[in-house]
């Protein structure tokens, strides 16, 4: 191995006096692919932001081409040949896509600081076709898919003299076929000479993809090495700190029949063609596989009033529902737990107990002036940090910003089980967060399935559903297209019906 | 500045923490008020007098009062720019109606209307913000102009006399004045800290989202804020109407900046989410003060308000800097 | 069908542009005189260039509310200057500066401190409220006629005001197409933390739209002045209203990111600017104007949710 490319020595950064990176060291070889794994919160944001310019480091240095590398921001580090594709990503919706490949770096009419539109298109024109892109420059970003949007990222990053990708995430929002797609692209942008950085936590895709891999754990490397020297057992338990034994916890092995408790009937979206149809039972734990764009989350959305439903009728118990609103269903014991657990499950700057009891406040305030009993609310907490193992480090009045988001979706969890649910939906209950919170998540669902109630789990992860669920729907154009028993799951089937016949294996 | 503690604490030096904790407490600015009579009665005779304090009074109630709607508002994360305008406009109304050039109603019609105008127009107000989903601050910047010209049309800019001997009494006895006040400063605070309502409109403020998602009724809520705020602007617009003897389509608007700034000074946050009864009280104690000693050292009205001006944007500062480490810190 | 609603929606001030001529047409026969029409213009040339700025202003999400109050300290600063027998173009050199110190420190609060513009600029507009009546005393200033003769001339036979709000459209529009700032602006205005991390000057941007926001009241209290040949304490009063209204009237967000001059704030300012013509011309009632203007901002705004609900639906 010649000189490497980015070297990282004795990396360290503190946050308020709590050390998140504690002394990274390794090195990225010119033209190499690693993967960089490790739990949320093991400091690899923290790391990456470094290498981007949006943090700098506590102590120690950092070596891009054999040269001293200390970014103030963002734009240094574009300038040094290092691009970043945030797992968030950053392209203007407003902008057309050609403005935002040169937003920084326009092409000018010589001396005149007037936009040169002609070379701005035809440059972009290049750079799509050199991504696969075929579409107009002059299109605007909003009206681009995902994955699309990802591409017209990368466009943006062969723009400039980029020596170093770094992906964050990048197939989280993708589709199967747009993932296979990319990593095309990677291996061709790999034969050009350019390192890439791949962040993941799909250990499939790591092992794939990368020559090396390094694994952190609670700010500290904790594995480094050649792909081919791990395996996914033995890069879990690095990552963990323990072998984990069990990924689910048992599921009973056959439900009895019971009755429905939540059914729908040719429930269909605005604009959408094709109608849902299903019944959930209870004591049931319904998995909702499909594709990114299969109108999964929508058809949540719908079904809890967030977004309007074009026809359709929705049984609770046998009883239709006429008016779908998020404070109705609440009232009659349905829950939803969405996707965005940031944005749309937790009051950021909110204590931990404000959370826990903001669905059931009505509760603890049955008297004519709506008065909160504080001895109510107070049982009510400590009852259910306890029944969802929150740490007991934390106390009630904390602000939820500062928690891990494990700790964050247990807590949106607690929220709904405090309801006591009739019916209880899950929207990619595990995104982006631990393994071990994962456990006691899928063990939560699995008691409140035990206790009677139903619940619907919407996720991307085929090994999740198919460890915790009785029953996978599969969804594919916002039609329900399959259904497997517990006793039929396959990976194939699902991937087969999530895909459609075109695309039959 | 809050989120700064523990770095001071593991420093561990005594100033810095001294500091830090002076600078996050609620009482910062009622400490800073108590500094400054101290600092200047020395140089202003009768700035502790009682003459004095109860002219601070007279000028700080209604102040307060409408201050408290305006929390409200603020809190969820919205904002009332309307609240001078519908002091004179309720001024002129209810003048008109019990003045003995006007239609000379019994006073206690006349009360009852303009506190039901002043809410009715906080609801026509919370009404367009929260069904057409616009952003407070325009929408209330276009009914404060729109509720002042209407205030000028229909008085054709004069002023309005003649007021009822019970009304004036209003004005005339403080102990009515500040009994009202604090009983609704009181009922306020306790609705905001005990109630289902009161956490309702924190959670609205912090995130309107996850709080529609966890069924908070959203839009009654931020409604019903508004509601107050055009009520609290009414009972104001009550006590300085009787203090001045007269229904005027100028009434308050000179304090526009000193409601809002009074709130934020306090504490309550611009972003929404946080707020008190009683730091909005520390703060208008404070812009009260300020002026009225800046006054008395016979500074010059232009002089006052760049003081002013200046005490409420620092304020504002802190309150942005607090809200964008908090964000950085997550 | 989406889509033909988007376009009507886009094209609403258009639509109203004619309903309001036609009105007050039928009400008035003068109205629809040429003569009647460049007069329009030109007097439409203050209010319009003050909206050129604030659609800068509002295209990053932000809020210009002490336009009013720069030109009014601008134009009190200029007429004392004028007074004491200095020329012309010291004057005019005196009210660009004022312009620019006031946004200067907007830009400062706003674009460094990120404090809400809504609360610095109301700050300030006190503020320069205040030091405006300071200097003149609170008095009405006549000032020489030097500045009338200045409004009334013409260049090629177009009038300099109408010549100056002119220019302010045609330059606004190019920096906002065709430079690298102009459209930084527009990803600012979208999202202030995605286009920093983008590797854009946020700062920057943010603080260069105040600063143009303060030359173009500057400017504007210029061609005021010329118009004028005086300055009253209510000089400029409620212009920040007007040139909203204009600027939101020509389709620009006030949640930032979209938005043009050219037809969007040319358009808005004219037709509100024909609104207050029409009213002169049937004779209401002056005390009507200040609600007009401001049943004209809701109207513009509610178009402006009802575009904003096609492209983003409901989220909360």
């Amino acid at each position: 191995m010649s000189t490497p490319l980015l070297e990282f020595d004795a990396v360290e950064k503190s946050f308020f006096g709590v050390k998140v990176l504690k002394g990274v060291s390794f090195n990225i070889p010119e033209g190499g692919m690693v993967g960089l794994v490790g739990e949320n919160g093991a400091g690899k944001s923290t790391l990456m932001n470094i290498l981007g310019g949006n943090l700098q480091p506590s102590a120690g240095s950092l070596r891009f081409g054999g040269e001293s590398y200390a970014p103030q921001n963002s734009g240094d580090a574009a300038r040094q040949g290092i691009a970043f594709i945030h797992q968030e990503l950053n392209l203007f919706p407003n902008l057309s896509i050609a403005e935002n490949i040169f937003l920084t770096c326009f092409p000018r009419m010589g001396a005149i600081p007037l936009i040169d539109r002609t070379e701005v298109s035809r440059r972009a024109a290049k750079l799509l076709r050199d991504v696969g892109l075929g579409l107009s420059p002059e299109r605007l970003v909003e009206t681009l898919s995902t994955g699309q949007r990802q591409l017209v990222e990368i466009a943006k990053a062969l723009s400039i003299e980029t020596r170093l990708i770094i992906f964050d995430e990048p197939t989280t929002s993708l589709s199967e076929r747009e993932t296979l797609q990319l990593f095309a692209l990677i291996a061709r942008l790999r034969s050009r000479g350019l390192a890439m950085i791949y962040i993941s936590h799909t250990l499939a895709d790591v092992f794939r993809l990368c020559d090396d891999l390094v694994a952190l754990r609670d700010g500290e490397v904790v594995g480094c090495g050649p792909a081919k020297s791990f395996t996914s057992a033995s890069l879990v338990a690095l990552m963990v700190g323990r072998t984990m034994t069990q990924l689910f916890p048992d599921r009973r092995s056959s439900t009895p029949p019971r009755e429905a408790v939540f059914e729908v009937h040719k429930v269909r979206r605005i604009d959408v063609p094709n109608y849902v149809s299903f019944c959930l039972h209870q004591g049931e734990v319904l998995g909702l596989s499909g594709l990114m764009g299969a109108g999964r989350s929508e058809l949540a959305r719908v079904l809890f009033g967030l977004d309007p439903r074009e026809s359709g009728t929705i049984l609770l118990d046998g009883e239709v529902i006429d008016s779908l609103s998020p404070r109705d269903l609440i009232g009659r014991g349905v829950a939803f737990l969405t996707e965005n657990r940031r944005s749309e499950g937790l009051c950021l700057d909110a204590s931990i107990a404000e959370n826990l009891t903001l669905a059931t406040l009505a509760e603890h305030a049955q008297n004519p002036l709506r008065w909160l009993s504080a001895k109510s609310l107070q049982t009510a907490v400590s009852n259910i940090r306890q029944a969802v193992g929150l740490d007991s480090k934390t106390g009630d009045g904390q602000c939820v910003r500062s928690l891990s988001g494990g700790n964050q979706q247990k807590i949106v969890l607690g929220k709904w089980l405090l309801l006591k649910p009739r019916v209880l939906i899950l929207d990619e209950p595990t995104r982006g967060i631990d393994v071990g919170a994962k456990y006691e998540i899928y063990r939560l669902i699995q008691e409140l399935a035990d206790s009677g109630a139903g619940v619907l789990v919407i996720s991307s992860e085929m090994e999740e559903l198919m460890g915790i669920c009785d029953r996978i729907l599969v969804m594919r154009s916002a039609a329900i297209v399959d259904e497997l028993g517990r006793a039929e799951f396959d990976r194939e089937r699902i991937l087969h019906g999530a895909f459609g016949t075109e695309i039959a294996r | 500045m809050t989120i700064r503690k523990p770095v001071a604490a593991q420093r561990a030096r005594p100033f810095t923490q001294w500091l830090v904790g002076l600078i996050s407490s609620e009482y910062l600015v009622f400490g800073l008020t108590l500094l400054l009579v101290a600092l200047l009665a020395p140089f202003t005779p009768g700035l502790v007098s009682i003459a004095n304090l109860l002219n601070i009074a007279g000028y700080l109630l209604p102040l307060f009062i409408v201050a408290i709607g305006v929390t409200l508002v603020m809190i969820t994360g919205g904002i009332d720019l309307s609240v001078t305008s519908v002091i004179a406009l309720t001024s002129v109304v209810g003048a008109k109606l019990i003045s003995a050039d006007g239609s000379a109603t019994p006073t206690v019609v006349g009360l009852v209307a303009m506190l039901a105008l002043g809410a009715g127009l906080g609801a026509v107000n919370g009404g367009i913000i929260t069904c057409l989903r616009l952003p407070a601050f325009i929408v209330t910047l276009a009914s404060m102009m729109f509720l002042s010209g209407f205030a000028v049309w229909i008085t054709q800019s004069k002023n309005i006399y003649n007021l009822p001997a019970s009304f004036l009494a209003l004005g005339k006895q403080l102990s009515i004045a500040l009994g009202l006040t604090i009983t609704l400063a009181l009922c306020v605070q306790v609705v905001l800290q005990r109630t289902v309502y009161g956490r309702w409109l924190y959670a609205v403020g912090q995130n309107p989202t996850a709080a529609y998602i966890s069924g908070v009724p959203v839009r009654a809520v931020t409604f019903a804020a508004y509601v107050v705020s055009g009520f609290c602007a009414a009972l104001a617009s009550v006590m300085l109407s009787a203090r001045l003897e007269t229904g005027s389509p100028v009434l308050g608007r000179e304090i526009l900046l000193d409601i809002i700034g009074a709130t934020v000074v306090g504490g309550t946050s611009l972003f929404g989410g946080k707020g008190k009864i009683a730091w909005t009280f520390f703060g208008v104690l404070f812009l009260t003060v300020l002026d009225n000693a800046l006054n008395l050292l016979n500074l010059s009205q232009f002089a006052i308000t760049i003081a002013k001006g200046t005490v409420i944007l620092l304020a504002a500062v802190l309150d942005a800097t607090r809200h964008r480490l908090g964000r950085q810190n997550a | 069908m989406k889509r033909l609603y988007q376009r009507l929606l886009e094209f609403a001030p258009l639509f109203m542009f004619m309903v309001v001529l036609a009105f007050f047409g039928a009400q008035s026969s003068r109205f629809l005189e040429p003569r009647n029409l460049v007069n329009i213009l030109v007097q439409a040339s203050s209010t319009g260039i003050v909206a050129v700025g604030m659609t800068f202003v509002l295209l990053t999400a932000g809020v210009d509310l002490s336009v009013g109050a720069i030109m009014f300290v601008a134009a009190a600063v200029a007429g004392k200057m004028a007074l004491a027998g200095l020329s012309l173009p010291f004057s005019l050199l005196a009210m660009l500066v004022v312009g620019w110190l006031v946004s200067a420190f907007n830009a400062l609060f706003i674009a460094r401190l990120r404090v809400p513009a809504f609360i610095v600029t109301l700050a300030t507009l006190f503020i320069g409220r205040g030091l405006g009546l300071w200097i003149t005393e609170t008095r009405a200033m006549n000032l020489p006629d030097s500045f009338l003769q200045f409004g009334s001339a013409r260049f090629l036979s177009v009038p300099v005001p109408a010549w100056l709000f002119g220019m302010a459209v045609v330059l606004a529009h190019l920096v906002l197409t065709h430079t690298s700032f102009g459209r930084q602006i527009f990803a600012v205005g979208h999202d202030a933390e995605m286009a920093r991390k983008a590797g854009i000057r946020t700062e920057m941007v943010m603080a260069k739209v105040y600063l143009i926001s303060g030359t173009c009241a500057a400017v504007a209290a210029l061609v005021t002045l010329g118009q004028l040949g005086a300055v009253s304490p209510k000089f400029g009063e409620q212009k920040e209203f007007a040139a909203i209204a204009a600027a939101v009237l020509g389709g620009t967000s006030l949640f930032g990111g979209r938005g043009n001059v050219l037809p969007g704030t040319l358009l808005g300012a004219v037709l509100i600017q024909t609104i207050e013509n029409g009213l002169v011309m049937t004779n209401a009632n002056p005390y009507l104007y200040p609600m007009i203007t401001s049943v004209v901002i809701f109207v513009a705004v509610f178009f402006e949710s009802l575009r904003n609900r096609v492209s983003r639906p409901f989220s909360a």
